[in-house]
C-alpha cells in the first residue's frame, strides 16, 4: 500500500512584533508622526502662542 | 536564429558569492569618491580652523576664520557624510539583498542635482558670498545661490533616499531575501528613515529662507528658523548615528566572525532611534527662551533618552558579538584573550572599534551629559559642545566609514588597498589625533572658552577678559590632536584615491593566503571551530550569571557605566559651585 501523501504544514505567521518592525513603511510613518508632533508642532505651536513683548 | 544573449547586469563577487548590479555598483562607486573629495576639503579647512583656534598660533584673520568655519562645516557635516550615507544606502539594498536597484538613471539624476547643489555651495561660500557660517541664521543673509544649493542637495538625497525604499520593495517582491531584512540593512533602513525626517526639514525652511533672500518674503522668524533648522542640523548627524551602527555590525561580521546576540533586541534599538532620537534637534535651543521646560524637557530627557538607552544597546550588543564570535573561533582564554587574539593590524577592524569606543566613551557621556537642561547652562556656546560632536561625528561616523572603505575598496572597487603599511596604522593616527583634539576643546570649553570664536584674547574688545592659563595647554593639545587627525584624515584620502584610481587589480584571490593590500577578514573569512556547539555549550553553562558568555565585555562595560556616572554628577556639582545657594 503506497504511503499517505504528508499534508503540508500551514506556514506559521510570524509574530506581531515581528511583523511591525518588519513594516518598513509603518516605522517611516510613525517616525515623521512623532517628530513632527512633538517637536516641530509643540515647538511652533510654543512660539506662535508666546504672547508679543511690550516696550518699556 | 536566435537573438544575442544580453549581458547580466549582475556580477558575482569572488569573496562573498553575492550578485551584484552594476549600476548600483556604479552609484556606490560615484557617491563614494565624491564623499572623500568633500573630506579633501573638510580636512584642509581643519588645517586651518584649527591652527586659528590654537591662541598661539592664530592663523586666519577673522574674515577667512568664519568663511572657512562655514566650509568646514557643509563639507564635513554635510558632503562627506551624506555621500557617503547614499553610496552606504545603495550598497544595503542591492549588494546586501542580492537585488536590481530602482530606477538607477534617475539615481544618476540625483547624484547630479546633489552635485549640483553641492558646488553652488563651494562656489557661494569660497567666494565670500555666503560668510552665515553652517547653521546660516537670520538675520545673517547669504547669496541667494547659496540657499538654492542646498535645496538642490537636499532634494537630490531624498529622490536618492526614495529610490532605495523602492528597492526595498523591488527586493521583496522578487523575493531575493527571505524573512526579515538583515540587521545591516536594518540599520540602513533606520537611517533612511531618519533621512526622511531631517530633509523634509531641511525643505521647510530653507525654502523659506530662498525666498526672503530675493526679497520674495519680507523676514524670516529667528526662533522659528532656528527650531526648524536644527531638525536638519542635528538630525542629519543621527543618519549617521543610524548608519555607523549598521557599519559597525557589518564589520564585525566581516573582521573577527562577529554574530548578533540577540535580533529582537538589537532591532529595537533601530526602532527606538527611528521614533525618537530626531528630537536631539532640541538640545540646541535649551537655552533659547522661546520654549517652555515641558517641551525642553520631554523632547531632550523623556524622549531622547529613548534613543540614548539604544545607542547603550547597540554600544554593548556590538563588542559582545565580537568577543562571542572570537569565543566561537576557539579564542575562549580568559577575560580579554579574544581582544588580544582579535586582528590589530586590520584597518577594518582598529578603524571600528576604535569607532565603538570614543563614539561611546567621550561622544556618548558628554553628550548626555550636556544635553541636561539644567547641565546645558554652563556649557551652552562654549567648545564643549564641537568637543562632543567631533568625538561622534568624526570619531564615530567618520572613522566607521573609513573602516568601512579599507573593505569596500577590494569588495566593490575590486582593487588592492594601496600603502598598505600606512592602511594598517592610520586608524591610530586618526583616532588619537581626534581623541586629543575633542578632550582639548572639550576641557577649554569647561574653563568658559567660547565655540565658533576668532579671538579669544578679545584683542580689540573695549573690556578685559582673562581666561585660566590652563586654557593656552588645552588649546595646544587640541592644535597638536588636530594636525596629528588631519594627518591621518589625508593619508586616508591618498590610499583612498591611489586604490580606486590607480590601484593593483584585485587579481586571483585564494582563501588562506594573506596578500598585503587585501584585508585579513577577505583572505582569511572567520569561522567557528570545529567544536563550536561544545564551546557554545560550556560557555553558557561555565559563565557567571552576572556577566554571561561575555565577561569581557561586561567588565568594558562596567567601567563605561562607572565614568558615565563620575562625569555626569561631576558636572552637577560644576553647575552647584556655579550657581551658590545662600
Amino acid at each position: 500500500m503506497p504511503s499517505p501523501e504528508p499534508t503540508p504544514q500551514p506556514e506559521e505567521s510570524p509574530p506581531l512584533m515581528q511583523r511591525l518592525f518588519d513594516n518598513v513603511f509603518l516605522l517611516l510613518a510613525l517616525g515623521l508622526v512623532i517628530m513632527f508632533v512633538v517637536y516641530t508642532g509643540w515647538g511652533m505651536w510654543e512660539i506662535l502662542s508666546m504672547p508679543q513683548g511690550t516696550l518699556p | 536564429m536566435s537573438a544575442p544573449a544580453l549581458p547580466s547586469p549582475f556580477r558575482t563577487c569572488v569573496f562573498t558569492g553575492r550578485r551584484i548590479h552594476k549600476d548600483a555598483e556604479a552609484l556606490v562607486k560615484a557617491n563614494a569618491v565624491v564623499a572623500v573629495v568633500a573630506l579633501l576639503i573638510g580636512a584642509i579647512a581643519a588645517l586651518l580652523l584649527v591652527l586659528t583656534r590654537w591662541q598661539a598660533v592664530h592663523l586666519l584673520p577673522a574674515d577667512w576664520y568664519y568663511r572657512i568655519l562655514g566650509v568646514h562645516g557643509m563639507n564635513m557635516l554635510i558632503f562627506f557624510i551624506i555621500y557617503f550615507e547614499m553610496a552606504v544606502l545603495w550598497f544595503a539594498s542591492t549588494a546586501l539583498l542580492n537585488a536590481r536597484p530602482a530606477a538607477p538613471r534617475l539615481g544618476w539624476v540625483s547624484f547630479g542635482l546633489m552635485s549640483v547643489g553641492a558646488l553652488i555651495v563651494e562656489w557661494m561660500q569660497w567666494s565670500g558670498k555666503a560668510d552665515v557660517l553652517f547653521t546660516s541664521y537670520p538675520p545673517l543673509k547669504a547669496h541667494p545661490l547659496f540657499y538654492l544649493g542646498i535645496i538642490l542637495f537636499a532634494v537630490g538625497a531624498l529622490i536618492m533616499v526614495g529610490q532605495f525604499f523602492a528597492t526595498l520593495v523591488i527586493a521583496k517582491r522578487e523575493k531575493t531575501y527571505e524573512g526579515s531584512l538583515p540587521l545591516v540593512v536594518y540599520g540602513a533602513v533606520t537611517a533612511a528613515i531618519i533621512a526622511v525626517i531631517t530633509l523634509l526639514h531641511g525643505a521647510m525652511i530653507y525654502i523659506p529662507t530662498f525666498l526672503w533672500s530675493i526679497g520674495v518674503i519680507e523676514s524670516v522668524d529667528p526662533q522659528i528658523y532656528r527650531m526648524i533648522w536644527w531638525g536638519l542640523g542635528h538630525s542629519s548627524q543621527q543618519i549617521n548615528v543610524a548608519a555607523m551602527v549598521a557599519v559597525w555590525y557589518m564589520l564585525a561580521a566581516l573582521t573577527v566572525g562577529g554574530v548578533v546576540l540577540n535580533e529582537k533586541v538589537s532591532r529595537s534599538a533601530f526602532v527606538l532611534y527611528v521614533l525618537f532620537i530626531s528630537m536631539a534637534s532640541a538640545h540646541h535651543l535649551l537655552v533659547d527662551p522661546g520654549f517652555g521646560p515641558a517641551w525642553k524637557i520631554v523632547n531632550t530627557s523623556y524622549f531622547m533618552y529613548m534613543a540614548v538607552l539604544a545607542s547603550m544597546i547597540h554600544g554593548f550588543t556590538v563588542p559582545a558579538g565580537m568577543e562571542l564570535g572570537m569565543r566561537l573561533r576557539g579564542y575562549t582564554q580568559g577575560l580579554f584573550g579574544w581582544l588580544r587574539r582579535a586582528p590589530w593590524g586590520d584597518p577594518g577592524f582598529s578603524g571600528m572599534v576604535f569607532s565603538v569606543v570614543v563614539f561611546g566613551f567621550v561622544g556618548g557621556i558628554t553628550g548626555v551629559t550636556i544635553g541636561t537642561e539644567q547641565i546645558n547652562i554652563i556649557a551652552h556656546n562654549t567648545m564643549r559642545i564641537p568637543g562632543h560632536f567631533h568625538a561622534t561625528v568624526v570619531s564615530g561616523t567618520a572613522m566607521a566609514f573609513m573602516a568601512a572603505t579599507y573593505y569596500l575598496i577590494p569588495l566593490v572597487f575590486r582593487r588592492k588597498v594601496a600603502f598598505w603599511a600606512a592602511a594598517r596604522w592610520q586608524p591610530y593616527l586618526f583616532a588619537l589625533g581626534m581623541l586629543l583634539l575633542s578632550m582639548g576643546m572639550t576641557f577649554a570649553g569647561s574653563f568658559g572658552v567660547p565655540r565658533r570664536h576668532w579671538d579669544i584674547s578679545f584683542s580689540q574688545a573695549p573690556f578685559s577678559v582673562q581666561f585660566d592659563p590652563a586654557v593656552d595647554l588645552v588649546l595646544a593639545v587640541m592644535g597638536i590632536g588636530g594636525i596629528m587627525a588631519v594627518t591621518g584624515a589625508l593619508i586616508f584620502i591618498a590610499i583612498a584615491v591611489k586604490s580606486v584610481f590607480f590601484g593593483e587589480p584585485l587579481g586571483e584571490v585564494v582563501r588562506g593566503v594573506a596578500v598585503a593590500g587585501i584585508p585579513q577578514g577577505l583572505t582569511h573569512p572567520p569561522v567557528h571551530a570545529a567544536n563550536v556547539d561544545e564551546i557554545n555549550e560550556r560557555l553558557h553553562r561555565e559563565s557567571s550569571r552576572w556577566t554571561g558568555p561575555t565577561p569581557g565585555t561586561m567588565a568594558l562595560v562596567a567601567v563605561f557605566l562607572v565614568a558615565f556616572v563620575v562625569y555626569y554628577f561631576t558636572n552637577w556639582k560644576l553647575l552647584s559651585v556655579l550657581w551658590k545657594v545662600g
